[in-house]
């Protein structure tokens, strides 16, 4: 269905270099490839074994659909898809989901809330939700532009080293800190908390999203990354070899109150929590430096999807 | 008068919450000490923090009552944490002061009314003339707009760490109140704002900011405000010292805060 036909793709390339700013536009390198094409490459490419059951899947379009351009991002936003247009790419390549939900699809899942959290009697006939004007919104520009987006997720992190973590340690300007031993870890000229959350938030363009547990004037030589969404086990394992450790999203009753903890408990020790989308984005970034290396039919870009919160100051 | 017992504590809790105990919680059980520990004073917190126990025991409580874990994992799986130095120095810290921790979360979220929920709506000022039916937390509140309603909560309930998603300037009515990890669907067509404790930023369903910031996209008004976690389920845990206090008339009773965690960035 969203095959398009050799004249129609030809129109619509010619419609995307004119709006394109220059460097974005797709370039054609010896013919072309299609979106199933490129996932085939990524399989061949990424290192590990493709898992049977995974999120890494397309969510949209056809795989079939020739590719003007890759767009990678940590989260498919509408504003991301739009500015993916603009730059002439049509592979939206997303770390989270697009469709606002685990579940990611086009079909419409059942709503929790006020008096619909209650299962339906079985065999009882699904009622049918209205129209999702967001969700309807979404998947009409999605339509209309022939895009295709692919979610990239659990493979990438499973890759050595973790580009996410890696990402990260490049935005801060710590690649030749790494730890040897130990990939997570970076040891960093001596500075203080403040200092480094400070850096976190110039390096990240973060907004309202960073929350950190620990004293301001602590001293930190050693930091553990911890990008994306992990569990308590992850902080235990790393936070007694360690000053400081950078996350994305940890459950607030895990580690959170284990940092605290141990910092009333006398340990000079500090937690910085940067958010999950934003704590992707250079993991994201890294993967569209990655892409090039065997997609050299068309430009692969990073789009940031930005830090989604804001606060206001008391 | 004879001392008062923690277990003779509990089985007051079990007369009192209005519905049937259930044996299978793992959440609702003893933490550390037992029935058996003489009760000198009760102090209900959100978290059994090394800090909180501390200001209880100051205090003169050594019966704590937490809504959340003692151990950093909902379960308190001891194999998880008791590696780790700062559990043994919690526990010692416990042992010398004749500790107990009995925790209340899921019937305490079971009761009627849900303590948490009631003491959230009165922090945040939300009377209960707004409340569209009795106890579905869903309020239609005179119309303001998100950044001075964000404001106006952050500035009552002392939260350095809010965090708000869409546009400040979008024009919010109807509002959903969620605590803790217990975040409502933001899609639905009857609510303008969801206000709640924690969520993951994604991979749930429909429960996370990335639907608010495409409704913001397409012109639609919608908001998102996280208060964390201890702040949104901390305020609730008033209204159960007091109820625990109407049946334990031979010791104190007080609320110990634990507290936000965190501080900003400027």
């Amino acid at each position: 269905m969203r095959q398009i036909s050799r004249r129609k793709f030809v129109a619509l390339t010619a419609a995307g270099v004119a709006t394109a700013p220059r460097g974005l536009m797709a370039r054609s390198v010896g013919g072309t490839v299609t979106a199933q094409e490129i996932v085939d490459r990524i399989k061949k490419n990424i290192g590990v074994e493709w898992k049977p059951e995974t999120v890494d899947t397309f969510k949209a379009g056809d795989p079939s659909t020739i590719v003007t351009g890759i767009v990678t991002t940590s989260l498919a936003s509408l504003d991301v898809l739009g500015r993916a247009v603009k730059a002439g790419a049509n592979l939206i390549i997303s770390c989270e989901p697009t469709f606002f939900a685990r579940a990611d699809t086009r079909i419409l899942p059942a709503r929790r809330g006020p008096g619909t959290g209650a299962a339906a009697p079985s065999g009882a006939p699904e009622t049918p939700l209205p129209a999702d004007p967001v969700f309807m919104a979404k998947d009409a520009f999605i339509k209309k532009h022939n895009l295709v987006v692919l979610r990239f997720s659990d493979h990438w992190r499973l890759r050595t080293p973790d580009p996410f973590v890696q990402g990260l340690g490049n935005a801060f300007g710590w690649s030749r800190f790494a730890d040897a031993r130990n990939p997570k870890v970076y040891s960093i000229p001596e500075t203080s908390l403040d200092a480094l959350v400070s850096l976190v938030k110039k390096s990240l363009n973060a907004r309202g999203g960073m929350r950190v547990v620990g004293d301001p004037q602590l001293r930190i030589r050693k930091v553990a990354l911890l990008p994306g969404s992990t569990p308590i086990q992850a902080s235990i394992e790393l936070l007694p070899g360690v000053d400081a450790i950078i996350a994305g999203e940890v459950r607030e009753w895990e580690s959170v109150e284990y940092v605290r903890e141990t910092v009333a408990l006398g340990g000079k020790k500090s937690l910085t929590l940067v958010g999950r989308i934003v704590s992707e984005e250079p993991g994201m970034q890294v993967c569209a430096q990655w892409l090039k290396t065997f997609v050299p039919e068309v430009t692969s870009t990073w789009i940031s999807a930005g830090d989604p919160y804001w606060r206001p100051t008391l | 008068m004879s001392a008062l017992a923690a277990g003779e504590v509990v089985a007051r809790i079990k007369a009192n919450v209005g519905i049937p105990w259930r044996d299978t919680t793992y959440r609702d059980t003893f933490k550390f000490g037992g029935p058996d520990t003489v009760v000198k004073g009760i102090a209900t917190t959100m978290f059994c923090s090394y800090d909180a126990i501390g200001r209880a025991v100051e205090a003169g409580c050594n019966m704590l009552v937490p809504h959340e874990d003692t151990y950093w994992n909902d379960r308190d799986d001891l194999s998880i944490v008791s590696g780790d130095p700062s559990y043994k120095l919690k526990v010692d810290f416990m042992k010398e002061h004749d500790i107990v921790i009995f925790r209340m979360h899921d019937h305490m979220h079971a009761q009627k009314p849900d303590f948490i929920y009631v003491g959230l709506a009165r922090a945040l000022g939300l009377e209960s003339k707004y409340e569209t039916a009795p106890q579905s937390h869903h309020f239609t509140l005179p119309e303001t707009t998100l950044g001075e309603m964000a404001a106006t909560f952050q500035k009552r309930l002392g939260d350095k760490a809010l965090r708000v998603v869409g546009d400040p300037k979008a024009k919010m009515s109807r509002l959903q109140l969620g605590v803790g990890y217990a975040t409502p669907s933001i899609d639905n067509p009857d609510v303008d704002v969801v206000l709640s404790g924690e969520q993951q930023e994604s991979d749930g369903s429909f429960d996370s900011p990335a639907y608010v910031l495409d409704a913001m996209t397409v012109g639609i008004p919608k908001g998102w405000i996280m208060l964390g976690h201890n702040v949104s389920e901390e305020q609730g845990m008033l209204e159960m010292a007091q109820w625990i206090k109407s049946f334990t008339p031979e010791v104190p009773v007080q609320l110990v805060r634990s507290g936000e965690p965190f501080w900003v960035p400027k």
